[in-house]
């Protein structure tokens, strides 16, 4: 599995993959239309803020809220850890392992493959932000703009090697679904998604800061909306691209390690 | 029995082409075509014939099988099976007809095949008597013993079709469809196979018809064959007939005491294949029996054999021809 | 024909019941992780009752209640709806469905009658609990005749989440990849655990009219309550009734596409 001939072929695996993005646009469209998360909190957040703001954030500040994160969900989204299920449990990993290049990849190719039509997407939602919420829905300082590209990208990657992690431990168990399933719910509740951690009680504040879905949603949210300064962004990119590191590393063990059993016990 | 007059099957496809700025457009604008699946086709089958349907792949076998059994219904023509019409799928119509397809199956997967069985008796509103009967012969014929209580998905594909076959007769059906039933088999599983469908529908005289790629499956079980070739019959009749028709020279084998020249063989006759110990000669019928005195007096013969050509020659000498024809005939028609 | 159709639904369910007696391992682990599902998605409420008495004119041993309906319904879908459903969507992957419209019966009743997984039931018992601590907190028992409207409302939700189904998976016959139905289904559903005045203007009427949550666990809650006008019940139990016809006019439709019927 030389580098070159990933570099080489990579390209290559993007095309495909857009194409198949688009391809399959129907369930691409099932897709978009199943991230309802941030219209229902929204709803359900405007309606508490009607008498009052909770925390920092008005009524108004919700919907940017909301609606940021409704964008950065389609950008950022991935799906490896069903992928690698699926094929083991069908037999086709296999076929991939056959290639000169890592399947790693190619999951990867295929998942980044799906955001230009998801870009299609999200953009409009993004100007009705700035329709509805003003200038605060998008970053007012030139910093702002490639640090939030640099936001987006780290979160993409946090999500896809967690899900490459925890596909890689359907290699030693018989399914990984449940592991996905407990770290969505996770993912939920303590990236911003459900609702913004300013919201959480102190000491939760805390335990948040410290584990990498925050870095999901939360952060280019934040770095979205402007709400932080150019060192508190830097900081907290840097704590981001940690979580990547580690999750990156994890994920590249697990998957080798995988493989090994996988081919001493067939699958 | 069995009555089709002028079946069309017409779908209309979008066309895919490759490449992203294609994929693109497409998102905006469909180009479609209609693929023929079958164009015009009739034919009579009486009760208790076993007819195979034969064709190269796409020809529609598949379609019209389907039409049959009332799971697609027809662009245009009449279909009537035992009276009913089979898109009506009529509860009674139903109970009568079974299709079987090699490639899919009806089995549960985590359960086993007792439990399809239970189903389909359930289904097709079997008297349990006459299940009890119809259980212990297909169990005794198939060798069942031992696979109907492991988890279907624990069997072989060889075990799984007999399985398969099993749950598709529990209801005795009067019309049998078989799609491709012995693909993936092993050889002796497929033996199993023809023998035991013969014997079932000679027993019950069912209505068979079979589709298969495997010429022994057709030549074993079908007096009489259907070609169907991009969607249009080509044949209608014995299988013998259309050997004779279409490729009528026999084959003489010889097997030969020592080594032999190749120009002695080329001069009796077109040589298929020559080897050290044997040689197999290809001579038109009329010509067969003065080839072999000359062989006999001229060559080591040891012993020989008089056959006709494969059937998969003939069969794709058949569809050779019929391609060539359509290509004159595109070529004549085209401005 | 009851008969015949009450014979086949038992030996539809024997067969489910031996499946989950064989993977029952794998069906508790999912109950306990639908478990922690529950609770881990009550936090928005915590969070949200911590500062506030009331919401939308909701308190929170009211929320609660709709909270437990929605668990509830989640027992019985995930337990008696999504299983056989998900299976059509399997068949029509597979090129199987064929086997399904060859039987004599009727596909709909075959097809949704494939697959139950008792083990969901653990969300039935947790709504329940739910229910017994919500009217702790709030210091008084259900009304009665509330209960019995309640009853009917189940009835009337569990038929209405039965159609909507139907309706997702009669897309399935047209769409090629259908893998993500399930999840396009449950993340609409999402929406039902909150009150229904929450929703305001369009999203309301959506929510009230096209995909009718509001019925499903609001409806319900406020009948325990007590404060459930009569009229919307019968609302709630001719509009499921609609629903129904309308959902098997819709599969009857895709069937038709199926076997190119129409063409």
């Amino acid at each position: 599995m030389s580098l070159r001939n990933t570099v080489r072929a990579f390209p290559t695996l993007l095309r495909v993959g857009v194409a198949e993005a688009l391809a399959y646009r129907a369930e691409l469209l099932i897709w978009v239309l199943s991230t309802t998360m941030p219209f229902i909190m929204m709803a359900l957040w405007t309606a508490v803020a009607r008498e009052a703001p909770v925390g920092p954030y008005t009524q108004q500040g919700f919907v940017g809220y909301f609606l940021a994160t409704f964008v950065v969900r389609q950008l950022t989204g991935a799906w490896a850890a069903w992928q690698i299920n699926y094929e083991v449990r069908q037999g086709t990993l296999a076929m991939r392992l056959l290639r000169p290049i890592s399947p790693l990849w190619a999951y990867a190719a295929e998942n980044l493959g799906a955001v230009p039509m998801r870009t299609l997407v999200a953009v409009p939602v993004a100007v009705l932000s700035v329709l509805v919420v003003g200038e605060q829905a998008v970053p007012r300082e030139w910093w702002g703009w490639p640090l939030l590209l640099v936001a987006l990208l780290g979160s993409w990657l946090i999500t896809f090697l967690a899900n490459v992690c925890i596909g890689a431990m359907s290699l030693f168990m018989e399914s990984s679904r449940h592991v996905m399933d407990v770290w969505l719910v996770l993912f939920f509740v303590l990236s911003g998604y459900m609702f913004p951690v300013k919201v959480l009680p102190a000491w939760m504040a805390t335990l948040v800061d410290w584990l990498p879905f925050r870095y999901q949603i939360s952060l280019p949210v934040e770095v979205m909306t402007g709400v932080r300064t150019l060192p508190e962004t830097l900081m907290l990119l840097g704590r981001q691209w940690i979580w990547v590191l580690l999750l990156g590393t994890l994920a590249v063990t697990l998957w080798r390690r995988g493989l090994r059993r996988f081919a001493a016990y067939g699958g | 029995m069995i009555s089709v007059r002028g079946l069309r099957k017409h779908y209309k496809v979008h066309k895919r082409p490759p490449g992203l700025k294609a994929a693109f457009r497409s998102l905006f604008h469909r180009d479609y075509t209609t693929v023929k699946a079958v164009d015009g086709i009739s034919f009579e089958i009486q009760p208790g014939e076993r007819v195979g349907f034969l064709g190269p792949n796409g020809a529609g076998k598949t379609t019209t099988l389907k039409v049959l059994s009332g799971l697609l219904h027809p662009s245009e023509g009449e279909v009537r099976v035992d009276g009913h019409v089979p898109r009506h799928r009529e509860v009674a119509y139903l109970k009568k007809i079974m299709l079987v397809m090699g490639q899919k199956q009806q089995l549960l997967w985590d359960l086993p095949p007792a439990e399809t069985f239970e189903l389909n008796r359930a289904v097709y509103d079997v008297p349990r008597e006459q299940f009890k009967q119809t259980l212990d012969e297909l169990v005794a014929l198939l060798e069942l013993e031992e696979l109907i209580q492991k988890p279907s998905r624990q069997l072989s594909l060889g075990e799984r079709m007999k399985c398969e076959l099993a749950a598709a007769l529990i209801h005795r059906p009067k019309v049998l469809f078989l799609d491709e039933p012995t693909i993936g088999l092993d050889v002796s599983m497929q033996v199993t196979m023809r023998s035991f469908i013969k014997a079932y529908t000679e027993r019950h005289g069912a209505t068979l018809i079979l589709t298969s790629h495997y010429m022994d499956d057709v030549a074993a079980l079908c007096p009489r064959i259907i070609v169907i070739d991009k969607g249009v019959l080509t044949y209608d009749g014995g299988l013998q007939a259309l050997v004779q028709r279409v490729r009528p020279e026999k084959r003489v084998v010889f097997r030969l005491e020592r080594p032999v020249e190749a120009a002695s063989l080329a001069s009796l006759g077109r040589v298929v294949s020559h080897e050290p110990g044997s040689a197999v000669l290809q001579v038109p019928p009329e010509a067969v029996s003065a080839t072999i005195s000359r062989a006999l007096s001229s060559l080591p013969v040891t012993d020989l054999t008089v056959e006709n050509a494969p059937l998969e020659e003939v069969m794709s000498e058949l569809f050779a021809e019929t391609k060539a024809r359509r290509a004159t005939a595109d070529g004549e028609g085209a401005p | 024909m009851l008969r015949r159709y009450s014979r086949l639904l038992g030996v539809q369910l024997r067969a489910s019941s031996l499946l989950a007696m064989q993977y029952r391992g794998d069906f508790l682990l999912e109950g306990l992780i639908s478990l922690f599902w529950t609770f881990t998605a009550m936090a928005p409420l915590f969070v949200v009752y911590q500062e506030r008495k009331a919401i939308a004119g909701w308190s929170f041993g009211e929320a609660l209640l709709v909270v437990g309906w929605f668990t509830l319904l989640q027992g019985v879908l995930e337990g008696a709806i999504t299983p056989s459903l998900n299976g059509v969507v399997e068949h029509i992957r597979k090129g199987t469905l064929d086997f399904v419209l060859l039987k004599p019966a009727d596909a709909q009743f075959l097809v949704s009658t494939t697959r139950f997984e008792p083990w969901r039931s653990t969300n039935v018992l947790t709504g329940v609990a739910i229910f017994v601590y919500a009217f702790h907190l709030l210091g008084r028992g259900p009304s009665i005749p509330g209960l019995f409207a309640a009853l009917v409302l189940l009835g009337t939700s569990t038929l209405l989440l039965y159609s909507l189904w139907i309706l997702t998976v009669s897309a399935a016959f047209f769409v090629v990849k259908v893998d993500n139905l399930t999840y396009f289904f449950q993340s609409i559903f999402d929406a039902a655990r909150w009150p229904s005045s929450v929703f305001k203007g369009p999203l309301a009427f959506v929510f009230t009219f096209i995909i009718p949550l509001a019925l499903m666990t609001t409806f319900p809650a406020e009948a325990m309550l007590g404060r459930l006008p009569l009229r919307a019940l019968v609302a709630a139990v001719v509009g499921s009734i609609v629903f129904a016809f309308i959902s098997r006019r819709v599969w009857l439709r895709s069937i038709g596409h199926y076997t190119s019927a129409s063409s």
